[in-house]
């Protein structure tokens, strides 16, 4: 019998037919029944997804709640507050992506429209206008005795802006104000009602003497009124490279490491943080514990610190600002008084970042940063880690010191550092230096334990006759490096594991004798 | 031919001459200087700003920070002069103003200026009226909140005069209040009266609508419970009526219709029953049921939280002293009856009766019944109750009886 005959052929096909129509109809119903139970999500209409912590976090301080009517509760006030600067982020927000979302939340039917004539005028005009307010500064004048309105006047609102049309950075401008605003308690949200610009006025710092210990005469940097040459050295325990502050910390280790340090005849460490490990905005109190803990014992063994800040951080948009504003507020103002603080270098490198994040940015944001750290720590100095000599004149007038990394040939040494120290009249520390002692396959045996040693020797020859403030990379060998640091490809990391004066078995290398100079 | 070379070279030379020239011209800073710029502008009405600057070429923009908008505008040089017109949108919002001149090679120059509410526009105003029900008495106030704007929703400059009017029954007051931070606010206090208060405000030549605010009588006061029954029997039939007094405020207001006062009834057991009643014209009316059984009620009745009365003493008088009952069919029927009242008269349908059957002094079953016609009949099955002997107590309108022990035999 034939197997292949026409009758045989319209069964297969009339066979595989009706499987195939059966899938698609039950695939169709399916998709219709998914879609028939998709939708909104009912938690949406509570508006919980909406929090300012992890948002917008400008400095508020209330600095008046006396009024004539009734007086305000601290929840309620908590509420406006948050509501309010849910107002400026999604106004902010309007202004630089020319959108409407969230600004109904925030307004009432009212003034909303005055905010959608900017966006269609500015999108018409191809304007952005990416802006963020630094601080606030409100005083309570009225709430009323139903609760349901207030009005408050917010003093010299520092706003940052940066201006942009048809995609061209036009500037970027900081302006001061005050606004008299007043908002309504609609459906459960305070909404803004009238909101008017005003001059700001002047009003009174507050005046808190400082007490530092370390301060800046020309090119000195001072100890109690005396001349400090930092001979230093760059801080990681053995087992958390870049994570100092982890899992493994432990206090007897940093002990024995600083007796360790303070017996090579060195008087200063530079720790790092990291901006995600403190806890962004919301810094966690058990890390400060422990930068507590290593503060106390560098005090203990008369040992000074430079504290690095924002470390693996490089957001510095300007809707991020004010959270690492918070974050170093918190972490600046808790150790404002601390004795073994010589002072903060706010991040490690940024040029690195220009070419990626934008120069302008970068720049405005340590700027910016720099007068957060003052204003919340007057006692300590402030520095930046800039990565080569090159780049370490930018911000140079604002900062107390300048530190600069460097990897170059040691014969432009003294060339780069006296150039700095001419050009911008303050201390210049040398903050990071070194060599890996490793020769192998993947630097062709290029560096050796003993070249290395040769290496520091003569560096120290060169600080001793110039009294130039040094800070080496780094005291440990380190048997784990993260990828972040160097990057993934063994060649990169190999080096990075061997810049330490001991071995990761505890072993002094040559160089260790050469660690500092008497 | 090397003799021309010059000629060629030249011309080269002047063109390069040329552009670096004008590059040149290009680098030289445009200054620019204000030509028209107010102090302050009125609100609605057209904007414009103007520059001079001595370069026929050079051009700038403006950045302008507002209330509500941040805008650019961009402006055309125009024989050295360079203006910069306002969207009306903008023009319309009251505030300071600060403007940025942006220009690529000069040092931006900055400034401010105001822009003030327009008063020949239209007055608008937005009144708040709260809390909007408030107690009698003096101590009570509801707040009126007026912001009086222009017609181009921009607050009015403080000082504006605003009359906020209240009127209760024939009382009408009008006081003048002056803004600031927007707003004019009065306190209008609540009178010792209950009723309805209207107030309404008024700026310049415009005025609002009225808006009622309620003044409830505030908390009850004692006040105190009388009864009212048809007679004094406990016959579980007829009906007590606790009516109280007038219930007031401390003004003499009554208090709103539907408040709840709660009667507490405890009897001699001291069992406590309870009852509700809402007032209407400040007065609640409870009733309760007769007791079927002579007993002494306590009653006093409270507003929750507020006020309470005096108690009052119900004394019930049992209904009979004794009733007859009769054995009949082999002494397996017991009929109770007839219950006669306190006039002789067949007590009402469905007055409880309970039988409690003995035997050897142990309780066998507790029977119940509801009168009908004065009787209560009890039959006794033979199939169930087939011990010899029987003895019963019966209960009915708080009387117990005992009857003698009854014989029985099995019939089959």
């Amino acid at each position: 019998m034939k197997i292949i005959n026409n009758r045989n052929i319209n069964r297969l096909v009339l066979i595989i037919l009706f499987f195939m129509i059966s899938t698609l109809t039950l695939l169709g119903m399916s998709r219709i029944l998914e879609f028939l139970n998709s939708g909104a999500d009912r938690s949406s209409m509570l508006h919980l997804e909406l929090t300012t912590e992890d948002a917008y976090l400008p400095k508020v301080v209330w600095r008046d709640l006396e009024n004539p009517a009734r007086e305000i509760e601290q929840n309620t006030l908590h509420k406006i507050e948050k509501d309010y600067l849910f107002s400026w982020y999604v106004k902010n927000n309007a202004l630089e992506k020319n959108t409407t979302k969230g600004i109904e939340d925030f307004y009432t039917q009212n003034t909303r429209k005055n905010l959608y004539r900017t966006i269609a005028y500015n999108k018409g005009h191809k304007i952005s206008i990416e802006s963020t307010t630094i601080k606030h500064f409100p005083e309570l004048e009225f709430y009323s005795e139903d609760g349901q309105q207030v009005v408050f006047t917010d003093k010299n609102v520092v706003e940052f802006q940066k201006i942009s049309q048809n995609d061209q950075l036009l500037t970027s401008i900081q302006d001061t104000a005050t606004y008299k605003v007043m908002m309504l308690l609609e459906d459960g949200f305070w909404r803004v009602r009238h909101m008017v610009k005003m001059d700001a006025e002047p009003f009174q710092k507050d005046t808190v003497q400082p007490t530092p210990i370390y301060t800046v005469s020309n090119n000195q940097i001072l100890q109690n009124k005396t001349s400090y040459t930092i001979k230093g050295i760059n801080y990681y325990p053995k087992n958390s490279a870049w994570d100092t502050f982890g899992e493994l910390f432990n206090k007897d280790t940093i002990a024995k490491d600083f007796d360790i340090i303070k017996k090579a005849n060195l008087n200063t460490i530079r720790v790092f943080i990291q901006y995600e490990d403190f806890g962004k905005a919301k810094v966690k109190l058990e890390k400060l514990a422990k930068l507590k803990v290593l503060l106390d014992l560098a005090e203990a063994k008369k040992l000074a610190v430079i504290v690095t800040l924002f470390d693996f951080y490089s957001d510095y948009t300007i809707p991020s600002w004010t959270l690492t504003h918070r974050h170093a507020e918190h972490i600046v103002s808790e150790f404002k008084n601390h004795k073994a603080i010589l002072g903060w270098d706010i991040k490690n490198e940024p040029n690195l970042d220009f070419e990626n994040r934008n120069k302008e940015n970068v720049l405005n944001w340590l700027d910016h940063m720099i007068t957060v750290i003052k204003e919340n720590d007057p006692n300590h100095l402030i520095t930046i880690g800039w990565s080569n000599s090159v780049e370490a004149t930018n911000l140079a007038n604002k900062l107390d010191f300048i530190s600069y990394h460097f990897y170059n040939d040691m014969i432009h040494l003294e060339y780069e550092t006296n150039g700095l120290l001419k050009n911008t009249n303050k201390p210049v520390v040398i903050e990071e230096f070194g060599v890996p002692s490793y020769g192998g396959v993947w630097n062709f045996w290029e560096g050796s334990p003993k070249e290395q040693a040769a290496y520091h020797k003569k560096m120290q020859t060169y600080f001793k006759k110039n009294n130039y403030s040094f800070m080496s990379w780094t005291l440990y060998d380190f048997p784990h490096v993260p990828d972040q640091v160097a990057g993934k490809w063994p060649w990169q990391k190999m080096r990075q594991k061997k810049f330490g004066f001991i071995d990761e078995h505890g072993n002094n290398k040559p160089a260790f004798q050469y660690i500092s100079n008497k | 031919m090397i003799k021309k070379i010059p000629y060629y070279i030249l011309p080269i030379m002047a063109f390069f001459l040329f552009v670096f020239a004008k590059i040149k011209t290009d680098e030289k800073a445009a200054t620019f200087s204000i030509q028209n710029i107010a102090k302050t502008y009125t609100a609605g009405n057209a904007i414009s700003i103007s520059f001079t600057t001595e370069s026929k070429t050079a051009t700038a923009d403006l950045y302008l920070i507002h209330s509500y908008s941040k805008i650019i505008i961009n402006a055309k040089n125009e024989n050295g002069k360079l203006t910069f017109k306002l969207p009306l949108f903008f023009t319309e919002k009251t505030g300071s103003v600060s403007w940025h001149l942006l220009s690529k090679n000069s040092k931006a120059s900055t400034g401010t200026f105001k822009i003030i509410p327009n008063n020949t526009t239209t007055t608008k105003i937005e009144s708040y009226l709260g809390p909007r029900t408030i107690l009698t008495g003096k101590q009570n106030f509801t707040m009126m909140v007026v912001v009086p704007t222009d017609g181009l929703d921009n607050p009015k400059e403080d000082n504006t005069a605003v009359i906020i009017k209240d009127q209760f029954q024939e009382d009408i007051t009008s006081e003048q209040k002056n803004t600031t931070n927007f707003i004019a606010w009065k306190n209008i206090y609540s009178r010792v009266k209950s009723g309805k208060m209207l107030v309404s405000s008024q700026c310049e030549q415009t005025t609002t609508k009225e808006i009622e605010t309620d003044i409830y009588p505030s908390i009850a006061t004692n006040f105190s419970i009388t009864y009212e029954r048809n007679h004094d029997f406990a016959d579980g039939n007829q009906i007590t009526k606790l009516t109280t007094s007038k219930i007031t405020d401390q003004f003499g207001n009554l208090v709103s219709d539907g408040t709840l006062v709660a009667f507490y009834i405890t009897t001699t057991t001291n069992m406590v029953l309870k009852t509700y009643a809402a007032t209407i014209n400040g007065i609640a009316i409870a009733q309760i049921l007769h007791p079927d059984h002579g007993d002494t009620y306590n009653i006093k009745a409270f507003v929750t939280g507020m006020a309470e009365s005096q108690p009052i003493k119900i004394s019930y008088q049992p209904l009979i002293k004794s009733f007859p009952y009769t054995f009949s069919k082999e002494n397996r029927e017991i009929t109770v009856g007839p219950l006669k009242s306190f006039m002789n008269q067949i007590v009402p349908n469905g007055i409880k009766v309970v039988l409690e059957i003995y035997h050897n002094n142990q309780l066998v079953e507790t029977l119940q019944l509801d009168s009908y016609d004065g009787l209560a009949k009890f039959y006794l099955s033979p199939s169930f109750y087939k011990e010899k002997e029987y003895q019963f107590l019966i209960h009915t309108l708080g009387i117990t009886q005992k009857t003698e022990i009854k014989k029985y035999e099995n019939h089959k």
